[in-house]
């Protein structure tokens, strides 16, 4: 790997840690645990489709295990690995059919799906399928989360190319 | 052609999430409450006929404190991060369970075959 190419990744991931962090602050009213705006996902779709697969799920899980660490939540590891394995195989996948003009469409499949692999993971983990009960909202939530973020990874992917 | 498949498909899977919501928000309370972790029942609650009480229940150094209070139980405080037992308030639809992920606490109404073993 060149070195220029190791720092931009470099960068996406500090950028991506960041975001996660700073949005780890923000207190969700919600009721339910996986809600959120997974502002962070608009480094992921971005390394998606700017970058190989391998380089864009390298950034993902550098992410989550840092966010972990930094935001000393490490119960949540696991839900965030599950989640974020199932979203970035899905989109790396979706990446074939979707083009980058749609990545939009992605993201909101990519963030059901990162809500998919959470909530396996919780009934897995909790041993109860009650939690199950849960999804309908984290579908919604995912759907509305995925398009706003897929939205601003649109917004970035059209300002890079028309500065290129 | 594809894109506009995959954006119906979208669509559907948003769609199916508002209704399993509604679903979800209208099922029905009942009368026996199960306090669960990992699946095991540590108590199990007739809140017809419960006295208000405000217990802790413990788990490794972390602890949630549950309420009862006029036939009703929640989580009135937790020793986590998120809160989100705190945050879902009463017990009120048998589909939506309190849930603390870090304490493996679960609090649901108890489902029709926990009944019959209590029964039994």
């Amino acid at each position: 790997m060149k070195a220029k190419r190791l720092a931009e990744l470099g960068l996406l991931t500090a950028a991506a840690l960041i975001i996660f962090i700073i949005e780890s602050f923000i207190p969700y009213p919600f009721p339910v645990p996986g809600i959120k705006l997974g502002l962070a996902n608009i480094i992921t779709v971005y390394a998606v489709y700017r970058y190989r697969a391998y380089e864009a799920a390298a950034v993902l899980l550098v992410r989550i295990l840092l966010g972990a660490i930094f935001g000393g939540n490490l119960y949540a590891l696991v839900y965030s690995l599950a989640g974020g394995f199932l979203c970035i195989a899905g989109m790396l996948l979706l990446k074939k059919v979707i083009d980058e003009k749609h990545l939009w469409l992605a993201s909101i499949f990519g963030a059901v799906l990162h809500n998919t692999g959470q909530i396996i993971a919780a009934v897995i983990l909790l041993g109860t399928p009650a939690i199950l009960a849960y999804y309908p909202f984290l579908i919604v939530s995912g759907c509305l989360s995925g398009a706003f973020t897929g939205l601003c990874a649109q917004i970035v992917v059209n300002r890079v190319n028309s500065g290129q | 052609m594809k894109i506009k498949i995959l954006i119906i498909i979208a669509a559907a899977i948003f769609a199916l999430g508002i209704v399993g919501s509604i679903l979800v928000l209208n099922a029905p309370e009942k009368d026996t409450a199960v306090i669960k972790r990992d699946n095991k029942i540590l108590y199990t609650i007739d809140l017809k006929t419960a006295e208000d009480k405000v217990f802790d229940i413990k788990y490794k150094d972390s602890k949630n404190t549950v309420e009862i209070k006029d036939g009703k139980i929640r989580v009135k405080d937790a020793e986590c991060p998120d809160k989100v037992c705190v945050k879902t308030g009463w017990l009120s639809s048998s589909a939506v369970p309190i849930v603390c992920l870090p304490n493996h606490l679960v609090i649901e109404f108890a489902s029709e075959g926990e009944i019959d073993a209590l029964a039994g």
